[in-house]
């Protein structure tokens, strides 16, 4: 009896919380949109008198639209992008609204932690997380019996399977590409900033060991030229590569002709038994700084990332929750490719969400071209481009 | 007389023959975006190669033609968002900014190219000094006149006038030009028959400019047709999204649905090419144009 | 038309000048007194704060403000918070079950954010060197101030001190009545002067010079009297404020420390007397342009030549509307940032805080490192500015001309009558233009790729050996050259075709009467034909080429190591990847300026050959 009455009260309050139309953007399509629809949907039949309406914006035009309408009060109440953008958003002002202040324990105890750390800037809690991405191991199951555990076995298979000749590899991926190459720093203990500031450190001895692992895998021949997620498709489809590392975006576009699997990356025994640590992507759901709802609007994301939702976006939408207790449901439970992602997610880095990440691209994506053409050495491509990004960086903070 | 004279001089088989070339050439990679499209796959096409290849391998492997025919991209671009939805918004924007655009250049490219007033180079100049900032820096100084000052923002109003204005310096100075061949005795006869400069303009000068009108009219069309940024950061409703908005749902972020894009684009394509065919009577009326000396 | 009345004129010019002049002077001295009066409120203020900040410091808070607010009588209010708890709070509400020490309530979650975000600033500028305010100024209406600083216990941040202060005193305002009489001085002045002259020129336009000169030059002098007098006046109150607190803090048993700090809490010197004088000079000026705009009869010109244009003005008004109301702006707002170093972590300061001046243009047009050393020895600096530049105008002028030469060529082969299949010819020509260009450059960008694309499969497929398109500069360029080409020749063929209906046929009938051969019709008779519609097309063409972020973006991305990379391209990473937006601002203007001059020269150019 005292519980109903409780439970009740509890309702009510909610109700309260939940008055007027809240507007959410995301930049999701199809079954990711239909499924955030349904999570609305709910929580428009739960919560009578609230009324959350959203709208899909193109991933393209998403941060511009962001950046030109909320500073200006025009923009949603809420929206939903992945966190690379959050510290730009935070210093320009006036965008991304702090939520330490309602975080309590239990909720920010529903996350898997390191999700909650993406959404995490310089000290201060600015977003729940609900979705996160994250690149593991791929293989096809004709060609690879089980997966290997470490990088020893992975060479010594890719040795096997790789027939340069004829055009097959043991193992593709998009090595050329600095946020794919990060697993093999980030085992290491690498890292682009020096801890949560904006100093970068993108020598450090660790980065230099992961661009070793990796050229000793070229030198192995296990690896095709040239590589670009095109290529990939293509060997992985036309069963020339026996394993690849991606994420769930791939997923969609395998052959149905194909049997694959999912696994974890392997350890790299290099970096004393420790883990390839893939970089992580984590969609957060922001609350915009001049949204009059505030309250509705945080009573909102609550309600996106809780257990029913999370099951939602998981199942229909095909998305990776970041709630933890999602995977306790026998259906997430035993869906192979949710449960691999789970597991690779406990090893993951989220990637930084400083501003000053934008400027580490372009000199890392140089850096990673010449040294997959074996054109410098690692040392020394990484000494050229921490010198460009110190540079850049020091410029942007002069006074 | 004069057209067996001509075909004497330049055999047109020649002319086919190059126009035959410069076509393959040019529709080539439109080839691909229609393979991709019908391909029922979602990668931008590479070849699939054996570990040797050979001449024959490579020609295959040159030909857009993808391994089966299927229409399902098409199905799913018209069936799982309201793309005919959007492309009817892009329609009526861009017919309004043809309109719009039309009207305000050939004014004034008539007044830059009839008058002599104080200021005239300085007005030209002014259009075509308009073109030379460049746009990257322009998106939110543009939202805040269109959106926070006007209040346009997911108006397809805005957009027209966003528009319009973008295509009108090219359209004034090609206008001016154009009209600048046009003799000056018409009016100046229609004048001491006491037309008024209106009747004038309607009834002589625009006329005799119908090729011209027909060049800005595709111009202004084309420049709001594929317009991306501006639509999407304007609009904040689903359903006044334009064409190219809904397009680039398929491209964004991780997942990189290029058969959705190309046959979308083929869908977006189909409109241009049916104002092309309906434009370019204008564009071909032969060298009749001589009777503008009347 | 009667001979106009320079006296008439020169009168109405000493009154509007006048007029204009004081109107401004005022603005500006109230600007500049409301700014002095606003820095010494500040500063009277943080002094207080830093005050209670150090007192608070050695003691139980609570105490200590219970004590120090009874006797800091320009405070309303006070409220110091500990993460999420209210340590001590003087403000009304907080008595009784809302008293301190309590958690922080829903309403006062910006209390919250706000030791949350000096807590960031302190550690950040800590590590990074100082780039975050460390002192928060908020105007509250009254006027009052809030401020906010960093709580700190054993030097690490953990909450905010809050301060409000009590409705401050309005800045000081000038009356009317001086600058009504300098108006007045003025004109009459003049009149005396203009009865004695009579209608010579020279002499009244020197005497209504004079006249305005002296009477703006009085006010100005009075005016710079007014601001030093209140900076002297601010010193003043900041110093007994200090000696205030000073005597307070030791009573309530503290020691001085540097109170007068910025928002960096790093010390500083006097008021500073802003900008007075110039705009002053400024404001001068204007009204001097005045005087002998409407002396000389500018306005009048203007007038009539308005009344007898009024058909043009008409016709070519909304578009000129349009044009200023979209472009004009966008346009000032961009060359006013290209002055300043706007970057992500100031866009909240106004534009005299961070205007650096020419320091972005020095930047970009001083960049002569065209050689770096390496390892294997020189290497070419192709980020660098002019070699960017070079490469941008070879990139315009190889487009143009190829994007004039092929759409002309194809249109005169499109203008043969009788030709059968033209209609099916030119409806496939123009597919390029139809299409998005986001999907057809990176079509084109795949044709090129090494191992399969069409191009290199083509190349094995007659011997060759594959080419590496985007490893060399040249060879990427050629990528970027072909789609670009590829893409824009239709719109060429269009505008070509159109204007191949100008042409009256009886003149080629007459030349080939005459025995004229193709090339010297095609010379003599098409191309003077076309020159009006293909000027335009051209000049605009080498506009748009200049700045085609798109394809550059798309196809090369800059490969290899930047060496393709067009300066709008630059541009947009200064601004977006590095969030430099005055720098990036000031790239656009260098762009701007280069397509400007050669906007006028080719404007002489034409016109030149037009004649």
């Amino acid at each position: 009896m005292n519980r109903r009455v409780l439970a009740l009260a509890c309702l009510a309050s909610a109700a309260a919380a939940a008055q007027g139309e809240l507007v959410v953007w995301h930049s999701y399509r199809a079954a990711e949109k239909a499924a955030i629809e349904k999570v609305v949907a709910a929580y428009n039949g739960s919560h009578p008198g609230a009324k959350v309406t959203t709208l899909a914006v193109p991933y393209d035009a998403f941060a511009d639209k962001i950046s030109a309408a909320v500073p200006r009060g025009k923009g949603p109440d809420v929206f939903i992008y992945a966190q690379d953008r959050l510290g730009g958003w935070i210093e320009a002002g006036n965008t991304v609204e702090p939520i330490d202040f309602f975080l309590d324990e239990a909720t920010r105890s529903r996350f898997i932690p390191s999700t909650l750390e993406a959404m995490t800037y310089r000290g201060t809690v600015w977003g729940l997380p609900v979705n996160y991405k994250v690149i593991t191991l791929i293989y096809n199951k004709k060609l690879v019996e089980k997966p290997p555990a470490d990088t020893k076995e992975l060479v010594a298979l890719g040795k096997k399977l790789t027939d340069r000749a004829a055009g097959r590899f043991g193992l593709a991926y998009w090595y050329s590409d600095y946020y794919y190459h990060a697993a093999l720093q980030n085992a290491f203990g690498g890292r682009v900033f020096d801890g949560s500031s904006a100093k970068p450190v993108l020598n450090a001895p660790e980065n230099v060991k992961g661009l070793e692992l990796l050229v000793s895998w070229l030198d192995a021949g296990i690896l095709p030229a040239e590589p670009s997620t095109a290529l990939i498709t293509a060997l992985f489809n036309g069963g020339k590569a026996a394993m690849i590392f991606t994420g769930p975006w791939f997923l969609g576009e395998i052959d149905p002709s194909i049997q694959w699997g999912l696994a974890l990356l392997p350890r790299a025994v290099e970096a004393g038994n420790k883990p390839l640590r893939p970089w992580m992507t984590v969609e957060g759901a922001f609350i915009a700084a001049p949204s009059k709802r505030k309250d509705t609007a945080y009573d909102f994301v609550k309600f996106l990332t809780d257990r029913p939702s999370a099951k939602t976006m998981a199942l229909e939408g095909r998305q990776s929750p970041s709630n933890k207790a999602a995977y306790e449901d026998p259906i997430v439970a035993n869906d192979p490719v949710l449960k691999a992602f789970r597991a690779q997610v406990e090893v993951a880095v989220p990637m930084p969400n400083l501003p000053e990440m934008t400027m580490v691209w372009s000199p890392a994506t140089i850096m990673m071209a010449s040294v997959a053409k074996r054109t410098i050495a690692p040392k020394a491509a990484l000494d050229k481009a921490q010198a460009e990004v110190l540079k850049a960086v020091a410029e942007l903070h002069r006074k | 007389m004069a057209r067996s004279r001509r075909e004497q001089e330049v055999p047109h088989a020649l002319l086919h023959g190059i126009l035959a070339i410069a076509t393959l050439l040019t529709i080539y990679p439109v080839l691909w975006v229609i393979c991709i499209a019908f391909s029922g796959k979602q990668t931008l096409a590479i070849a699939d190669l054996p570990a040797t290849p050979g001449f024959f391998d490579r020609l295959r492997a040159v030909i857009p033609w993808p391994e089966r025919w299927t229409p399902a991209n098409f199905v799913s671009v018209m069936t799982d968002q309201p793309f005919g939805r959007w492309v009817l918004n892009s329609i009526v924007v861009a017919v309004f900014t043809t309109l719009f655009g039309i009207f305000l250049s050939c004014t004034a490219a008539y007044a830059f190219s009839r008058f002599k007033f104080p200021g005239r180079r300085a007005g030209m100049m002014g259009f075509l000094v308009s073109q030379m900032f460049p746009g990257t820096l322009m998106l939110i100084p543009l939202y805040i006149i269109m959106v926070s000052v006007l209040g346009l923002g997911s108006t397809r109003l805005g957009l027209v006038i966003v528009y319009a204005t973008t295509s009108i310096p090219f359209s004034v100075w090609m206008l001016k030009g154009y009209f600048d061949t046009i003799p000056k005795e018409l009016e100046e006869a229609a004048i001491i028959e006491g037309a008024s400069a209106g009747t004038i303009f309607w009834r002589i000068v625009l006329p005799l400019a119908k090729p011209a009108v027909a060049i800005t009219a595709l111009f202004s069309f084309m420049t709001s047709w594929n317009e991306f940024i501006l639509a999407a950061t304007f609009m904040d409703r689903e359903d006044m999204y334009t064409a190219p908005v809904g397009l680039r749902f398929f491209v964004g972020g991780y997942s990189q649905q290029w058969g959705y894009f190309a046959a979308g684009s083929i869908i977006v394509s189909i409109p241009v090419v049916l104002l092309f065919l309906y434009l370019q009577k204008y564009l071909v009326s032969g060298l009749t144009a001589g009777s503008v000396k009347g | 038309m009667r001979p106009p009345s320079h006296r008439l004129r020169f009168g109405a010019g000493v009154l509007l000048g006048a007029a204009a002049g004081i109107w401004l002077s005022h603005g500006i001295l109230d600007d500049a007194r409301r700014e002095i009066s606003a820095e010494t409120e500040v500063r009277k203020a943080t002094v207080t704060l830093q005050a209670l900040a150090t007192l608070v410091q050695r003691a139980d808070p609570r105490e200590i403000a219970s004590t120090w607010q009874a006797r800091t009588p320009s405070i309303a209010q006070l409220r110091i918070a500990r993460g999420m708890q209210l340590l001590a709070s003087s403000a009304a509400l907080d008595k009784a079950d809302r008293a301190a020490p309590r958690r922080l309530m829903r309403e006062e979650k910006p209390l919250y954010d706000r030791g949350q975000r000096l807590a960031t600033a302190v550690t950040t500028n800590r590590e990074e060197g100082a780039r975050k305010a460390e002192i928060e100024v908020e105007w509250l209406p009254g006027p009052r101030l809030l401020l906010a600083g960093p709580l700190e216990e054993n030097s690490a941040p953990v909450g905010a001190i809050e301060i409000e202060t009590v409705p401050l005193q309005p800045p000081p305002k000038a009356g009317w009545d001086l600058f009504a009489l300098a108006v007045a001085g003025a004109v009459f002045a003049f009149a005396v002067l203009a009865l004695l002259i009579g209608e010579r020129r020279l002499q009244l336009s020197l005497a209504a010079a004079a006249c305005l000169g002296v009477a703006l030059l009085l006010l100005g002098r009075w005016s710079i009297a007014r601001g030093e007098e209140d900076r002297r006046k601010g010193m003043t109150a900041i110093a007994q404020r200090i000696e205030e607190q000073s005597a307070l803090a030791q009573s309530l048993g503290g020691a001085t420390a540097q109170w007068d700090v910025d928002e960096f809490r790093k010390p500083r010197g006097e008021i500073p007397g802003g900008h007075l004088r110039g705009s002053l000079l400024a404001a001068d000026a204007v009204a001097l342009a005045l005087l002998f705009l409407s002396g000389l009869g500018a306005f009048h010109h203007l007038g009539a030549a308005l009344r007898k244009n009024r058909q043009a003005y008409v016709y070519i008004a909304p578009a000129i509307l349009g044009m200023v109301l979209l472009v004009f702006y966008p346009f000032a707002y961009g060359i006013t940032l290209s002055f300043t170093d706007s970057n992500i972590y100031n866009t909240g300061k106004s534009i005299p805080e961070i205007w650096v001046g020419l320091r972005n243009y020095a930047e970009i047009l001083g960049q002569f490192s065209f050689v770096r050393r390496s390892e294997t020895g020189w290497v070419f600096n192709y980020l660098n500015f002019y070699w960017t530049l070079f490469f941008t105008i070879v990139w315009t002028v190889c487009n143009v001309s190829l994007g004039v030469t092929s759409g002309l060529f194809l249109a005169l082969l499109l203008n043969t009558r009788a030709l059968a299949l033209r209609p099916v010819y030119r409806v496939l020509l123009i597919l390029p233009w139809a299409l998005p260009n986001y999907i057809t450059a990176l079509i084109w960008k795949g044709m090129f790729h090494q191992q399969f694309g069409v191009i290199n499969q083509v190349l094995q497929m007659f011997g060759a050996a594959p080419v590496n398109w985007f490893d060399r500069p040249f060879t990427s360029f050629l990528t970027a050259w072909a789609t670009n080409g590829w893409l824009s020749f239709p719109f060429m063929m269009v505008i070509s075709l159109g204007a191949l209906q100008s042409i009256p046929a009886d003149l080629y009938e007459a030349a080939r009467v005459d025995g004229a051969s193709r090339w010297q019709q095609f010379k003599a008779i098409t191309l003077p034909s076309l020159r009006p519609a293909l000027v335009p097309a051209v000049i605009i063409s080498v506009i748009w080429t200049f700045n085609m972020f798109n394809i550059i973006y798309l196809v090369t991305g800059g490969d290899p190591g930047g060496s393709t990379e067009i300066l709008v391209t630059q541009a947009y990473k200064f601004a977006f990847e590095r969030y430099r937006y005055g720098y990036a601002a000031a790239y656009s203007t260098v762009i701007f300026g280069i397509l400007l001059v050669y906007g006028v020269i080719q404007n002489r150019v034409s016109r030149a050959t037009e004649a």
